[in-house]
């Protein structure tokens, strides 16, 4: 990266763009600076929205290797089409948009669906999610988190994968219902519907692995990339 | 196995997005009333409830995935930079022909230019005293000239023509 001008890979502090008073700038203050030429600004934009974008590629194309390669694109297409965008919307709004279609571009473009987890889990995993739900005994270690995620988003993989998305953007990433109907391109009371419905389903999905006498269907868990 | 939330009353329908903002402690006022006597007389309400909350619990637990590495903004920047370049390479290239064409005809344009100058500082003012000797001012001379000399000018061409077709008829 050594051959990036300063101009761009300085960071925007650091560069006191254009207007900046020392108060945070508002979104739509970095994108007008941005539509001005100022490649500084754009440099923000991406640090301000990169954690987020990183999650709804990661939540939508699922544990694939390429969740970075598609968030770095997501930032490249706003950053080639921003002079276009009439902040109509909010920007994140526009972003998240950018995002999701550029999901279902690669999704469409490998003519797979994301990984699918046919397994069970293991009576540990089953446990401790037992304890999160009956005990409210959240996971407290990081390495126990961890965990606890990789069962969750497992049982996740059972769900329509709109139920799903849904789930995992709402609970797990933190977007809101009003960002998801506007990203999914959804009525706002559909969402809350389908969120609602799939709370229940998650549910039953999660039930289902514990096979009656406390038994768990425990297998080894082999994802497999299947054909559209 | 416990009776799927979908399954309830077509009046429970209408409590759905409300139950949805019940669970996300987002229901204040009248509608939070209204949502609470319904679940008082309605079982299959309050266990849907009960197994939304659930589900939320299990997935708050965990909390968002990691995010990218600490060199992801600069990589972005990277690539926007590389594309930048791309793109004012493909614009140049685009435009490439035509500039050369540009270019071709502007020193063609100079070099007729130049000819032009020389022609008219040299070789036109070393003619110009000969004319005037071969060529006095004698009027009836220029309808009759000499045929040994060569002709000065398309003018005299056409005279000579003019002239050479007229003795031959
Ligand atoms: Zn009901």
């Amino acid at each position: 990266m050594s051959d990036v001008p300063k101009t761009m890979a300085a960071s925007a502090q650091t560069l006191a763009l254009p207007g900046n008073t020392g108060a945070k700038q508002e979104d739509w203050e970095l994108v007008r600076l941005c539509q001005s030429g100022t490649a500084a600004a754009f440099e923000e934009l991406v640090r301000r929205h990169q954690q987020r974008v990183f999650a709804l590629v990661g939540g939508i194309l699922r544990r694939s290797q390429d969740v970075e390669d598609v968030a770095q694109q997501v930032f490249l297409k706003a950053y080639l089409g921003i002079r276009r965008f009439d902040q109509r919307a909010a920007f994140s709004t526009w972003l998240y948009k950018i995002a999701v279609n550029e999901c279902w571009d690669y999704l469409r473009k490998r003519k797979v669906r994301p990984l699918v987890y046919e397994a069970d889990l293991s009576e540990e995993q089953v446990s401790q999610l037992d304890g999160i739900v009956s005990a409210h005994r959240p996971p407290e270690s990081p390495s126990q988190r961890a965990e606890a995620r990789q069962a969750i988003e497992r049982i996740l993989d059972t769900l329509p994968e709109q139920d799903r998305q849904l789930l995992l953007l709402k609970e797990m990433e933190g977007f809101s219902v009003q960002e998801l109907a506007e990203m999914l391109d959804l009525n706002v009371n559909t969402v809350k519907v389908r969120l609602f419905r799939a709370r229940g389903r998650i549910m039953q999905a999660f039930r289902r692995r514990v096979k009656p006498g406390g038994k768990t269907g425990a297998r080894p868990a082999t994802p497999t990339e299947r054909k559209r | 196995m416990r009776q799927h939330p979908d399954f309830r009353s077509a009046a429970c329908a209408q409590f759905e997005a409300l139950l949805e903002d019940y669970v996300a402690a987002d229901l204040g006022g009248a509608r939070a009333k209204s949502v609470t006597e319904h679940l008082a007389g309605c079982a299959g309400c309050r266990e849907a409830l009960d197994e939304a909350a659930a589900g939320a619990r299990l997935l708050r637990a965990v909390g968002p995935a990691d995010g990218p590495g600490p060199a992801f903004n600069r990589t972005v920047m990277a690539r926007i930079y590389a594309a930048e370049q791309e793109r004012t390479a493909e614009r140049a290239t685009f435009w490439q022909p035509f500039v050369s064409l540009g270019w071709r005809f502007a020193a063609t344009a100079m070099l007729a230019l130049a000819i032009l100058i020389t022609y008219e500082a040299g070789w036109g003012r070393r003619l110009q005293p000969n004319l005037a000797v071969v060529r006095p001012s004698n009027v009836s001379d220029l309808f009759s000239p000499d045929p040994e000399r060569a002709p000065a000018n398309r003018d005299e061409v056409l005279m000579m023509l003019a002239e050479n077709n007229h003795g031959n008829n």
